[in-house]
């Protein structure tokens, strides 16, 4: 052990603020925003004049059909459904991608670059994407929405997974190793134990997610709570959009408590 | 008393380990360590006493050189030929490295992995002699009662007996102990090297162990070897080891660091 000194050092002196990159900085966000908004033909004057036409929208919806409450049943079960099996299987084929992304634990450089590769294309893609694709394969419904959120769960999990499998203490894996392990009885006995918690906890995180991603998917033809909504605005239904909204509202929002509930207890 | 095996040699010819970043962990070592020997391995921090041990397992590759156990070379690349060298070494490290939130008898049948069909092991469907020989190591290190106890509930000295039953568990030829007891109270140090010496004279298993506490050395170790910047620079026996010799491995003199009860100093 190197003896510590016996006078404690002072800490420096706090650095100074650098202004000029401050000040860069700030004009840079306020240029981009501007350029943007006069890009995309945005501006405040133009929304407070269609405030009028916005006015009647939302006095046309109100209040909310209550009466309409039972028949969405079915269908928000199906957009349940849709999320549960595109987390399950996306949540499962995230296991091996993860793995082999960690550069800890995966098999070889060239294994590790193509499932990184991999990993990126499957993010870069947009979920409304997967599913245009798989309808053309299986047709539009519920099974393109849960292949496509298969898709989009794998790309969660394995991104944030192999993020943390890289910082687990690699001991445990070595023991395993030294006692005559094969490679996957390194990850099974070895990894997987102090990466469990992790896992789970961002399936949960992607279940939320798949949930309103299966709504959006709705919209497109996908089944589920959005076509209901996009049938019932396309027919000027609008208080029963808004019954609609509100539903979708606060199941997301129990949904969501549920699973931050047991997130959180598992941390 | 003691059953004689005729398993378990080491040999090191003319061996060098360099790291990737130049240091050098080995430096043209020649030694040759007998079926059944306990030999201590001293030396102060980075003098390459990790090195050398986990160069017997193949978790550190040569540069040059050879390593052999009971006459076969100590493969260089991952593989089968390893897996199957690695069977027969048990390996116990400073920080236990268990599951803690496995049980102990999980832990212990993690030495049997290499000895089952793998998808035995990988759907937890253990034969009835694995699950044997498990609870026969626990039984060695007596600790039988927590079997069914997660790793995470038992003390530092309970944990590394678990280490130990792990190690046990596979049947070895070879234990190597890196640095074992580095992390226990003085009490319980005492208890793991005595158990480490037991287990030695009962089965006949060539130990290894590293240390760095010179009294523990003296104390426990048959045969003591000394090294110093990767190289040997002494090679005895414990009952002969003078001051002399420590002053030389560590190249200086010793303090109350280097060992554990501090009244053997002076
Ligand atoms: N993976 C490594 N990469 C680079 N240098 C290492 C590595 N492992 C050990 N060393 C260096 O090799 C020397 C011997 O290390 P080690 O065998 O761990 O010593 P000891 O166990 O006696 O403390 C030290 O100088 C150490 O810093
Ligand atoms: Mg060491």
């Amino acid at each position: 052990m190197a003896p510590t000194s016996p006078h404690p050092t002072r800490p420096p002196p706090k650095p100074a603020r650098n202004w000029p990159l401050w000040g860069g900085t700030i004009a840079f966000l306020v240029a981009m925003t501007w350029w943007s908004a006069h890009g995309i033909g945005f501006s405040l004057a133009e929304l407070f004049c269609n405030a009028a036409g916005g006015k009647r929208l939302l006095q046309e919806s109100w209040p909310p059909d209550f009466g309409f409450l039972p028949r969405l049943i079915d269908p928000f079960m199906e957009t349940i459904y849709i999320a549960i099996v595109g987390t399950v299987v996306g949540g499962i084929l995230a296991i091996p991608v993860a793995i082999l992304a960690a550069r800890n634990l995966t098999l070889g450089p060239i294994i590790w670059f193509a499932d990184r590769n991999f990993m990126n294309i499957l993010r870069t893609l947009p979920d409304l994407f997967w599913a245009m694709l798989f309808a053309t394969a299986v047709g539009f419904g519920p099974v393109a929405g849960a292949l496509a959120l298969s898709v989009f769960t794998i790309a969660v999990i394995s991104k944030l997974w192999s993020e943390s499998l890289e910082s687990i203490d690699m001991g445990m894996p070595e023991a395993v190793r030294a006692c005559g392990g094969t490679w996957l009885q390194m990850v099974q006995f070895g990894a997987i134990p102090q990466g469990l918690q992790h896992y789970v906890s961002y399936a949960l995180y992607a279940f939320e997610l798949n949930v309103r991603a299966s709504m959006v998917l709705g919209l497109v033809g996908a089944g589920g709570i959005g076509m209901i909504l996009e049938t019932q605005r396309a027919n000027f239904e609008y208080e029963r959009v808004t019954m609609i909204i509100l539903a979708v509202l606060v199941a997301v929002l129990i949904i969501e408590q549920i699973s931050e509930s047991i997130r959180k207890r598992l941390a | 008393m003691n059953k004689i095996k005729s398993q378990g040699s080491i040999r090191f010819t003319d061996a060098n380990i360099v790291y990737p970043n130049g240091t050098v962990g080995m430096k043209d070592l020649n030694l040759e360590i007998k079926p059944g020997e306990f030999v201590v391995i001293v030396g102060s921090s980075g003098a390459g006493k990790s090195t050398l041990l986990r160069a017997v397992n193949g978790l550190n590759r040569m540069t040059s050189g050879r390593i052999e156990v009971d006459g076969v070379a100590v493969p260089q690349k991952d593989g089968r030929e390893l897996r199957v060298l690695r069977k027969r070494i048990g390996m116990i490290f400073q920080d236990f490295r268990l599951v803690k939130r496995l049980t102990v008898m999980s832990n212990v049948l993690i030495g049997r992995l290499a000895h089952v069909p793998g998808w035995r092991a990988m759907f937890n469907l253990w034969p009835a002699h694995d699950k044997e020989v498990a609870m026969q190591a626990l039984e060695r290190v007596g600790i039988t009662e927590k079997a069914w106890v997660k790793a995470s509930q038992l003390s530092g000295g309970q944990q590394q007996r678990v280490g130990i039953a792990r190690a046990l568990a596979q049947e070895p030829a070879i234990i190597l102990a890196d640095e074992p007891v580095a992390s226990l109270d003085p009490v319980t140090t005492h208890q793991i090297m005595q158990d480490l010496v037991r287990i030695n004279r009962e089965l006949g298993i060539t130990t290894l162990v590293n240390l760095h506490f010179l009294d523990l050395a003296k104390k426990y170790g048959q045969r003591i070897i000394g090294l110093r910047f990767g190289e040997l620079v002494y090679d005895g026996s414990a009952a002969s080891v003078t001051d002399d010799d420590f002053r030389n491995i560590y190249g200086r003199d010793f303090t109350e660091d280097d060992v554990l009860d501090e009244d053997v100093v002076g």
